[in-house]
């Protein structure tokens, strides 16, 4: 099964998408898309150290190149989160890429091979302010991959002040 | 105790009034009134903004929001969504967001209706009749 779980900043999303993957009995993995690196990184090392040791989840590093996660078949896959991966596919040494059909592509092999898969994105679109034109790009770009996302989910959460909200299929969990 | 959000200028406030039947009375405006009065007004509006000014005064938000969901259970709480749009590259706006987002989500988690207005049109995310 494949689970898209969506919302603005901290609206319980990442709980949410937590709690779907720790209720199996199976090998779990955690794709950890953003580099550690800046103000970011201690909650990130924190959050890995976290779904390490106390969930039991193996931990691949991967802040590009998605389609390369070393993902045993039959295993459960939480991917956090599509926003960092996009933007460090799309702002590369100066230049703005495409990176639709490659994220895509990636997580839909991912898909195939694991018994679940729960995808962690960003609604970023929402705040009706006009930013750069390369900003305006990656909003665009994120939406386009959410809509591809949503495609090939069988459900589509978005959660709202953590209360979750089946946009596709259904919520799961209350 | 109700959630009511929703974007901005979506009609969550008039959706409040027509169908709790409040008037401006008993309403607390979240963005000028005393911190003390959203303990006991049956409606406070714009709680993110209140939220704004609670970060302003050092006070903490999470233990505020907690004491009002303890102290005023029947309240109608608006607060507008703020989180989906683009991290904001300021410190403080990035905080801002973030403790806005985990007192929605305590309030939520207290209240036994969340609706969500869009375009004038309640959504109930959470509660209302079966």
């Amino acid at each position: 099964m494949i689970t898209l779980v969506t919302g603005g900043t901290k609206c319980g999303k990442s709980g949410y998408a937590e709690k779907l993957i720790d209720r199996l009995i199976c090998p779990k993995y955690y794709i950890a898309t953003i580099n550690p690196v800046g103000d970011a990184a201690q909650e990130v090392i924190a959050k890995r150290m976290k779904m390490h040791t106390q969930k039991k989840y193996v931990t691949i590093e991967c802040p590009r190149d998605i389609a390369y996660a070393d993902i045993p078949i039959g295993s459960a896959v939480l991917v956090e989160e599509i926003g960092r991966l996009c933007a460090n596919e799309m702002f590369v040494d100066g230049r703005i890429l495409r990176t639709v059909d490659k994220i895509v592509s990636g997580l839909e092999l991912i898909g195939a091979k694991a018994s679940e898969l729960v995808i962690v994105a960003n609604d970023i679109g929402r705040d009706g302010i006009s930013y750069s034109p390369e900003l305006m790009e990656y909003i665009k770009e994120m939406g386009e991959i959410s809509r591809r996302i949503t495609a090939f989910s069988d459900n589509v959460i978005e959660c709202v002040y953590s209360v979750p909200v089946a946009l596709k299929g259904s919520a799961l969990l209350d | 105790m109700i959630m009511v959000t929703g974007g901005a200028y979506q009609g969550k406030l008039d959706f409040v009034c027509r169908h709790f039947g409040l008037e401006s009375a008993d309403i607390a405006n979240g963005s000028t009134c005393d911190f003390e009065e959203v303990l006991s007004a049956k409606c406070v509006k714009s709680y993110h903004r209140f939220i704004a000014r609670l970060i302003a005064q050092g006070v903490d938000c999470v233990q505020f929001t907690e004491r009002l969901c303890t102290e005023n259970k029947d309240a109608i709480i608006i607060l507008d969504e703020i989180g989906c749009g683009i991290i904001p590259a300021e410190k403080a706006e990035r905080k801002r967001r973030e403790i806005t987002g985990k007192c929605g989500c305590i309030i939520a988690r207290n209240s036994d209706d969340v609706i969500r207005v869009t375009c004038g049109l309640p959504v109930y995310i959470k509660g209302g009749k079966k």
